[in-house]
């Protein structure tokens, strides 16, 4: 590895064409090799110059836009636009007609690729005066953040962001020739920059969940079983699942395991030493504005025992910050995170409105993650949790997330929800919605429960026991908003 | 209905919606397991003065005499033996 994350993939197929770049699941799908992968590429390449030749301004291309379905078209298209210098914009296939669209439009998209039939079909569209600002110097891809309110927002990523990236997690997981990563996240998350892209840039193989049957624990058993992964990272999600599939599961190989993306309840972290016997642990900390900013390793006795895994230590080139208002908390205290990391994105783009996300301090971009954290007596940092969390009950601050942890610690408890609604009464009231185990347990039992562990403010004024799995957005985080349907 | 239980109906209805009512024990703290808000500990002592026909706001009473439904009757019952009747029912 010494050039950059595209020249890197192309040496090793040269150097090794016919070893296994994309695995699909023994005995169901196809592998695809380097040298199969390299050649599409190459292809796929030789067509965006017949079909864009144009549209080069003055200061660069205007970007592509693939609605991202996960197969070799679509791999084969990102790496050829990272080898031309191509900015290339990933859209979730789930996202509805109307926010594609409006997203394709900010970036100032210049064609919009979908995957049919394992081939790549172009949409040109216009180049209107609405056609969005270039993108920043470097662009190479353009990903979504995965907000569950209102229009996703648009993260430039730079070929050195992308380069330092995928050789901070080379080096970090040790990935070469002979690594198995499996991935589990949708092709248009960042998470997929180390599954796949940094996997691909050490000539290891990955192994691709299909995300249409990414919800099945037997099926994702399977692949553990049988692609022997070294590496999985996942949302807290991935665990549950993986954890109810048990001991179908044989994850002795599994070398890293990676938790991302939110708080993992502490009843799926203890599952862990046992599901994989072999395996570090990680905390991973991370945003797509930002990518992975922290890391905390842990041991099996820390997963079962620990209440809130610390954030851990800044990945080398990181800097992090915590503020409570305009003033720095040095020492013991809480506020809000700002991180700088050498993988970071230039600024959202066309958001003129959330650019008091990033500010410059002291000579560098800083990005304001949103996310309320403690430095503790001992200096370590752990989440509280998002700031947009952060709800007034009579007067009194309460964080929402941390009454679902204390929920979520108990075995009853499969998953819960905090939701602050308004209240004729109060003003606002807590609703907890919780889902049990399959134990018997009781609104009371569980108000109980809380009222040991939390103010008396923090207590939900209404528990509400759930048939059915709470409702989840696209990164398997809990929809709210359709939440509150329950309540009328 | 005893006075017990009509207490605890009226709580459960009130602040425990979908709760059994023999679920909430007698002694169970309705304080401190934020069953009964500061606010909505006036709308409670609001109720049980109207419907026990106890004028609290002349009695000395602390949150204290309504931390439990036995709490509240053991209250409710000490008023009316003072003025000589009983709570016991006539079932």
């Amino acid at each position: 590895m010494s050039g950059t994350l595209a020249s890197d993939i192309l040496a090793a197929a040269r150097l090794r064409p016919a070893a296994v770049a994309l695995a699909g699941m023994p005995g169901e799908d196809a592998d695809v090799s380097y040298g199969e992968l390299a050649a599409l590429a190459e292809r796929t390449e030789r067509t965006l110059d017949t079909l864009f030749a144009g549209g080069r301004g003055p200061r660069g291309h205007r970007p592509l836009a693939l609605v991202a379905a996960k197969t070799p078209a679509s791999i084969a298209l990102i790496l050829a636009c990272l080898s031309a210098g191509r900015p290339l914009l990933l859209l979730s296939p789930d996202l509805g007609e109307d926010t594609t669209a409006t997203l394709v439009r900010r970036a100032g998209a210049q064609a919009l690729a979908t995957v049919d039939g394992g081939r790549l079909a172009w949409t040109t569209l216009p180049d209107g005066a609405e056609s969005g600002p270039a993108v920043p110097e470097g662009t190479r891809l353009v990903l979504t953040t995965s907000g569950s309110t209102g229009v996703p927002k648009l993260v430039p990523l730079t070929a050195g962001a992308l380069d330092a990236f995928t050789a901070w997690a080379g080096e970090f997981l040790g990935l070469d020739t002979e690594s198995r990563v499996l991935n589990h996240a949708p092709l248009n998350f960042d998470l997929c920059l180390l599954d796949i892209w940094a996997t691909l840039r050490h000539g290891g193989r990955v192994l691709l969940v299909d995300p249409a049957r990414a919800a099945e624990p037997a099926y994702l058993a399977r692949w553990v079983r049988l692609g022997r992964p070294h590496v999985v990272q996942g949302v807290p999600l991935l665990f549950r699942l993986l954890a109810e599939a048990g001991a179908r599961l044989r994850g002795d190989a599994v070398r890293h395991v990676l938790l991302t993306g939110d708080h993992v309840p502490r009843q799926v972290r203890r599952q862990l030493p046992e599901l994989f016997p072999h395996a570090r642990l990680h905390n991973v900390y991370g945003c797509t504005e930002t990518n992975d900013s922290m890391v905390h390793g842990f041991d099996g006795a820390e997963a079962a025992d620990g209440e809130v895994l610390p954030l851990g230590e800044p990945v080398p080139g990181t800097r992090i910050a915590v503020l409570d208002g305009e003033h720095e908390v040095t020492g013991p205290g809480s506020g809000e995170l700002l991180v700088s990391t050498p993988f970071q994105t230039p600024g959202y783009l066309a958001e003129p409105a959330a650019s008091d996300r990033f500010r410059e301090r002291d000579g560098h971009i800083w990005y304001r993650t949103g996310d309320l954290v403690e430095r503790g007596a001992d200096g370590r940092i752990r989440l509280v949790g998002r700031t947009d969390f952060q709800v007034k009950v009579r007067g009194v601050r309460v964080n929402v997330e941390e009454v679902e942890r204390v929920l979520t610690d108990r075995p009853e408890v499969a998953e819960a929800a905090v939701v602050a609604l308004p209240d004729p009464e109060a003003g606002v009231a807590l609703h907890a919605f919780v889902r049990t185990s399959g134990a018997e347990v009781t609104g009371l039992q569980l108000r109980t429960l809380c009222a040991a562990r939390l103010n008396r403010v923090a207590i939900p004024s209404r528990f509400h026991l759930m048939a059915g799995p709470l409702p989840v957005g696209p990164t398997g985080k809990v929809d709210r908003r359709r939440l509150q349907e329950h309540v009328t | 209905m005893s006075l017990n239980q009509e207490i605890t109906r009226h709580i459960v209805d009130e602040y425990l919606p979908g709760t059994p009512p023999e679920e909430l024990a007698d002694s169970y703290d309705l304080l401190r397991n934020g069953v009964v808000s500061s606010l909505q500990l006036l709308r409670l002592i609001a109720w049980l003065g109207n419907h026990y026909d106890v004028p609290f706001d002349e009695l000395d009473v602390t949150p204290d005499d309504f931390r439990s439904v036995a709490a509240i009757v053991g209250l409710i019952d000490r008023h009316r033996r003072s003025l000589g009747t009983s709570s016991i029912p006539a079932n």
